[in-house]
């Protein structure tokens, strides 16, 4: 049976989740919050939902959305341009690759597998932002704590994005 | 059937090629975009410029829940210490009010001693006042971006501040938006004056709460409690501006506490003082 135009819409709409909702959370993370002390090390928010869609819909988020998304990030939060792609890039990469240690696993095993992505993450993107701003390297403490509170606060991020993926992902 | 599996597998192998050499060309593009930036051609500030005034309306959207909650906390937190407050300011304008004629005099004798000298007086400064619509770089980079750009008059390198004093200055405008560096970014340095003997020295942030006080004359003459004001020296900021206090001496490093507290920032305003200073300098050599 042949598909509506509707239906195909509503497909394309679903399948454009992954990208959206990362695109979404990278702009949240520069949301001013309000929150005393947290704005000088905000979480990689990006980070957290780029691992996750690329263990669960490696089809719907690709190198290229990815690439886009980091390049965006760069541009309007002025850090060193292309430090932002590198980054969210490799840790695709190194989540492709392990796709199949992540098969069937139970979360503390993805939390964990998230804490060293982050660890890696947070500190390519301190080399690259020190090697490229003239002024220096940032404070390492500072990066640290970022991480720190990235791979705290990944339960309740990746909950949320499990319950888009249920609801909104599960038949496409 | 063995067949289509061939065909499956020969399939996979093509497509994790594909994307074995999409992801090296992206990794590849990204050392050439990180070149480009460090090269800081026209190119990447105009995409900078085109991207924040398409984006700075999202997040202008998006701002205001975590704003809306933040003003109702701060209200039942004013609502709490009304009365002590009432208190303190009917005190202050008492004081406020001998001040008041004190300034009224002066006013007067400064009008008639300038018309005896025959002082040329200063241009005066006009300012745009702007929302913040985001808090961007975290732990790698201080800035904010505010909704004000090139449309209503502000220019790169001018002055931003808050109630409490210097936020930073404007180092990109857009038509519509602008990105304040803040004066805790690693690459912001300001001439400064510390204390009442007013010893000179450059503030420079290193993305941390506290910027630090560099090339101070006399190390022992700064004090836990001193006041820091710019200096006026390079003509990027005028003088006496107020930016924070000294918190912390310790064996030779300065360490700076800022009046304006940034998580609370939701309104600033951009001055224009009419200075170029260091940025005309650039845009000379270059």
């Amino acid at each position: 049976m042949q598909a509506t135009v509707l239906e195909r819409m509503d497909l394309a709409a679903r399948r454009f989740v992954p990208f959206g909702v990362t695109l979404v959370l990278m702009l949240f993370a520069m949301t001013p919050t309000h929150i005393p002390g947290l704005s000088h090390v905000t979480p990689m928010y990006a980070l957290m939902a780029v691992y996750f869609w690329s263990i669960y819909r490696p089809d719907l988020l690709g190198y290229g959305a990815t690439f886009g998304i980091g390049v965006l990030e760069d541009l309007l939060s002025g850090t060193p341009l292309g430090s932002g792609a590198l980054v969210l890039l490799v840790c695709q990469r190194v989540v492709f690759n392990q796709q199949k240690f992540f098969n069937n696993k139970p979360f503390g095993i993805f939390w964990l597998a998230f804490a060293l992505v982050a660890a890696g993450a947070g500190l390519i993107r301190w080399i690259c932002v020190g090697l490229a701003a003239p002024s220096g390297f940032t404070p390492v403490g500072q990066m640290l704590t970022s991480t720190l509170i990235t791979v705290a606060i990944y339960p309740l991020v990746g909950w949320l994005l499990a319950k888009a993926h249920v609801k909104l992902l599960a038949e496409s | 059937m063995r067949q289509t599996t061939r065909q499956i597998s020969r399939f996979g192998t093509l497509k994790s090629l594909l994307q074995r050499f999409a992801f090296l060309s992206l990794i590849g593009l990204t050392f050439a975009l990180i070149l480009i930036g460090k090269a800081d051609t026209v190119l990447v500030e105009r995409a900078r410029d085109a991207v924040t005034d398409a984006v700075t309306p999202v997040l202008r959207v998006m701002s205001e829940p975590a704003a809306v909650v933040s003003n109702f906390i701060e209200n039942l937190r004013e609502l709490a210490a009304i009365r002590e407050q009432n208190a303190t300011l009917r005190e202050a304008n008492t004081r406020l009010l001998q001040w008041q004629s004190a300034a009224q005099r002066l006013e007067s004798e400064n009008i008639s001693l300038r018309g005896l000298t025959g002082l040329v007086p200063e241009p005066g400064a006009s300012f745009v006042t702007a929302r913040v619509v985001a808090d961007t770089g975290g732990a790698f980079a201080q800035s904010i971006l505010i909704t004000a750009g090139q449309s209503s008059g502000v220019r790169k390198g001018q002055v931003v501040l808050a109630g409490e004093g210097l936020v930073g200055r404007v180092m990109q405008a857009g038509l519509y938006s602008a990105r304040v560096l803040l004066i805790t970014d690693i690459n912001s340095r300001i001439p400064v004056q510390v204390g009442e003997a007013g010893n000179r020295a450059i503030l420079a942030g290193d993305n941390s709460l506290r910027p630090r006080l560099m090339f101070l004359d006399n190390k022992t003459a700064a004090a836990p409690g001193d006041k820091v004001v710019t200096s006026g020296d390079a003509e990027a900021f005028p003088p006496g501006l107020p930016i924070g206090q000294v918190a912390r001496v310790d064996e030779g490093v300065v360490e700076l506490e800022p009046f304006v507290v940034r998580d609370k920032i939701q309104y600033v305003r951009v001055v224009d003082y009419g200075l170029t200073g260091i940025l005309a300098e650039q845009a000379g050599t270059k």
